[in-house]
């Protein structure tokens, strides 16, 4: 396996296959700055959970250093992994639940209370109909990683895969560290 | 109706998030689903609960949510004609 691509973002940049990229936001709002500057036509990004934002971004910034868009088909696996999870968004739900005389569930906050929904979000947006898990583990883990890799490679259809960790315990609080890997 | 219009204009784009869109980027008698503003079952779930939150109507059947979200216009019509505050 190789790896082709490389992104890292955290609050505070954004470091594609080891390039600092240049924006002048931090945090969240970042986010919405390297949705602007570098994606613009995906409206639904506005309503995505903190965990999908900062996947969906890290893919498209991934998919634009490797030039074609890959749009469709069934040869790319999505394999990410995280410790919390979809906590963040889980929280957000329970507050809008903990008031019985203000109880209104928002379908589009519980959408995301299910952390894998990142990976469907990237399969969709580029028309990927391969494989796509999501694991939940206690660390950053290559290995593991690699091994899940290998595993999803054991499909004859499976060519590359965008692989990595995302990880956002709470609002403003996120770090993606994701890459392509090919056969 | 043209106040109760402008208002749900305004709920719409809080509620579903449609972050680029000003009221006036929204026709009134444009379809909300589909064309128009292109929403989703989950944004239809969302004007259910918009409804239900901000003027007391609770949608019985989800099968009324076709006729009712055809339009921005056809919306207040039927908030104006059943709303409960």
């Amino acid at each position: 396996m190789r790896t082709t691509h490389k992104v890292e973002i955290t609050p505070t940049s954004v470091v594609l296959d080891g390039r600092l990229l240049p924006f002048r936001e931090s945090g969240e709002a970042l986010l919405t700055e390297v949705y602007r500057q570098r994606v613009g036509d995906w409206p639904k990004f506005f309503k995505m959970d903190l965990l999908s934002k900062v996947g969906f971004l890290a893919a498209e910034l991934l998919l634009e250093a490797e030039g074609d868009r890959h749009r469709g088909g069934s040869d790319r696996a999505v394999i990410l992994s995280g410790r919390s999870g979809s906590l963040c968004d889980d929280r957000d739900y329970q507050q809008l639940i903990a008031d019985p005389d203000d109880f209104y569930p928002s379908p589009s906050v519980f959408v995301y209370t299910l952390p894998n929904i990142v990976t469907g979000e990237i399969a969709i947006r580029n028309g990927w109909h391969g494989e796509t898990m999501y694991y939940a583990l206690e660390e950053y883990d290559p290995a593991a990683l690699a091994a899940y890799a290998t595993l999803a490679f054991t499909d004859p259809q499976t060519r590359s895969a965008l692989c990595g960790w995302v990880e956002c315990p709470a609002h403003e609080d996120f770090y993606a560290n994701m890459e392509i890997i090919e056969r | 109706m043209e106040e109760l219009i402008a208002q749900l204009k305004g709920k719409i784009i809080e509620a579903l998030n449609l972050v680029d869109l000003t009221p006036e980027d929204i026709d009134a008698d444009a379809p909300l689903f589909g064309e128009g503003l292109g929403l989703d079952s989950i944004d239809a779930l969302e004007l259910i609960l918009l409804m239900e939150k901000n003027y007391g109507i609770r949608l019985k059947n989800p099968a009324e949510g076709k006729e009712v979200f055809k339009s921005v216009r056809v919306m207040a019509e039927y908030i104006a004609a059943h709303r409960t505050k």
